[in-house]
């Protein structure tokens, strides 16, 4: 009884001091941002990328052999596309509302809906790139007496790789911006943040995340395009 | 068989390919036989055939009926993919493999083969020599699309002869390029061709190639049926119907010429003076020197080697060339 503080006499929580930009929770207080760095942001950056590059490869690894599979059996290539297809176009918070009773609210729940968002990009890409390997070139490689798993390996997926990454800068951008979604099933990524500043609302806290998001979506384009030059030297070899 | 290092002779007999879908044959009861060593072009129109001729040769598609022999041994008594890799393959500079520099290139079959790397350096470097990309460390690494199309056609003759196949297949591989490369290439796989001596069978469109390149030359027409088949002299003279007479056209007269050269028919009579005829080297064929003589105005042309003059050649001559005595 005597332990409660006695009414009218209210304890305040003390925050401490905090700088003008904060008190008048403008758009971006950089002092904020760089306290709250080692805390929340870093962590929640990494998250984010962490939950991107699995996805992107996971999906890639499906979406490849899909691909593959329909080059060699065209009749596939119309029920792999429709049903990557569908599970592009189901709303995110609607397949995380599908998925969590069976899987929980786990980063399991969130993987298996970011692959199905990158697959029908990723499967598009690969095929689209076998498909449009030089009818000429395919004639000379079977001519020249190679077997079909190396006329794919060494003929047909390296002339793949421009369309293939196209699709992987596509779909990694696309990832990351739903990746952010995720913070509705778990405590995770750059979507945390921005989605708790939604009932409390801070400015620094969303801009500097949702920052952070675009940042992070420029650098693993950049990234994956440096791969492409570093992996077709001959497409900037025109004399 | 096959194995061995020398040119083998091809032989067709009745030789038969009905796409599926389709009820008329491409090609039908082709009977023809490719001694060792020749070079025979197969010539016709759009659906005469002649690709599929050449498909059938190295089993990028299977006959429906009858046999083809290379050396011998049936086509069927190989695996598909072990005959492709003894028979060199060449199509239009398209066939180049434009992620691979020209040397891989060039060591594509002799890779799959298992030769070491060593050893497939080398014979790139040979090869370039021999297709008169030299020196070859110049062209060696670079990507096909540094390279113009007559060089990407040479580099495609390279691979198509880099594990020293008994036999060459080509498929209208100069038919991409402009006239005077397309001359010059002609020139040299002409040249390689003599040095080399391999069994090669060249489908072309063009009648002009056929009769220049063409030891002897196979007319398909229409409904993949051989007109005729034989040199480029005996279609000319006496072509076997008015198919091949129409395909060879209004001035197979004239085309005849382009069979002889000046040093066929100039008189080796130095006179005390010559008439002021415009100079041609000896090899000129005589259909180019009827045409010089005539653009100059002049009653012929001399012959020359180096700079010395060998023989004349008067207009009928030239108009002649086969019947010398009976123009004087």
């Amino acid at each position: 009884m005597s332990g409660f503080a006695p009414a009218g006499d209210p304890v305040i929580p003390d925050y401490g001091d905090v700088s003008q930009c904060v008190a008048n929770n403008d758009l971006f207080c950089a002092d904020w941002f760089a306290a709250q760095w080692p805390e929340v942001f870093q962590p929640a950056l990494l998250e984010h990328i962490l939950m991107t590059v699995l996805a992107i490869a996971i999906g890639f690894v499906i979406s490849f052999l899909a691909a593959v599979l329909a080059y060699r059996k065209r009749w596939l290539t119309a029920p792999i596309g429709v049903t990557a297809t569908i599970l592009y176009t189901l709303p995110p918070l609607a397949l995380f509302q599908l998925l969590v009773p069976l899987t929980g609210l786990t980063l399991l729940t969130v993987e298996i809906a970011l692959v199905c968002f990158t697959l029908v990009i990723l499967f598009r890409a690969v095929l689209s790139g076998l498909t449009g390997v030089p009818e000429d070139v395919k004639r000379s490689a079977r001519g020249m007496g190679m077997d079909q798993g190396q006329i794919l390996r060494r003929i047909e997926l390296p002339l793949a790789i421009p369309s293939i990454i196209s699709g992987l800068r596509i779909a990694t951008v696309l990832t990351v911006s739903i990746a952010t979604i995720a913070a509705f099933v778990v405590d995770s990524g750059l979507g945390s943040p921005i989605l708790k500043a939604i009932s409390s609302p801070f400015n620094t806290q969303f801009i500097g995340a949702g920052a952070l998001a675009v940042l992070l979506a420029f650098a693993l384009d950049a990234l994956l395009t440096l791969l492409g030059k570093a992996l077709t030297p001959w497409t900037k070899a025109r004399s | 068989m096959i194995e061995s290092r020398e040119s083998l002779g091809i032989t067709f007999e009745k030789a038969t390919k009905v796409y599926p879908g389709t009820s008329a044959p491409a090609l039908d009861g082709l009977d023809m036989t490719i001694e060792a060593g020749e070079l025979v072009c197969l010539v016709g129109p759009s659906g005469g055939g002649k690709t599929t001729a050449l498909m059938l040769i190295n089993r990028l598609i299977d006959l429906s009926s009858g046999d083809i022999r290379i050396g011998g041994t049936s086509i069927n008594d190989l695996g598909p993919i072990e005959l492709r890799r003894k028979i060199g393959y060449a199509i239009q500079q398209t066939g180049l493999f434009p992620h691979m520099t020209v040397g891989e290139n060039i060591g594509v079959v002799p890779r799959i083969l298992g030769w070491d790397r060593a050893r497939i350096r080398e014979r790139a470097h040979e090869l370039l020599e021999l297709v008169g990309l030299s020196p070859a460390d110049r062209w060696v690494r670079r990507y096909p699309g540094q390279l113009s199309g007559g060089q990407q056609q040479r580099v495609g003759i390279a691979r198509a002869l880099a594990a020293d196949p008994p036999v060459m297949l080509m498929d209208e591989p100069f038919g991409a390029l402009d006239p005077i490369t397309r001359t010059t290439v002609q020139d040299e796989f002409l040249a390689i061709h003599r040095a080399v001596g391999k069994t090669t069978v060249f489908v072309t469109h063009d009648i002009d190639e056929a009769i220049k390149m063409g030891d002897k030359i196979a007319v398909l027409k229409p409904g993949g049926l051989l007109a005729q088949f034989g040199t480029p002299a005996e279609l000319l003279t006496a072509p076997a119907d008015d198919f091949v007479e129409s395909f060879l056209g209004d001035e197979r007269g004239l085309k005849r010429l382009a069979l002889f050269t000046l040093a066929d028919v100039a008189s080796s009579e130095a006179p005390g003076t010559t008439p002021p005829w415009p100079r041609l080297p000896e090899s000129t064929t005589v259909r180019a020197a009827l045409s010089a003589a005539m653009a100059e105005r002049a009653g012929g042309v001399l012959a020359t080697r180096g700079d010395d003059v060998v023989g004349l050649a008067p207009l009928d001559a030239l108009v002649h060339p086969d019947l010398p005595e009976a123009v004087a």
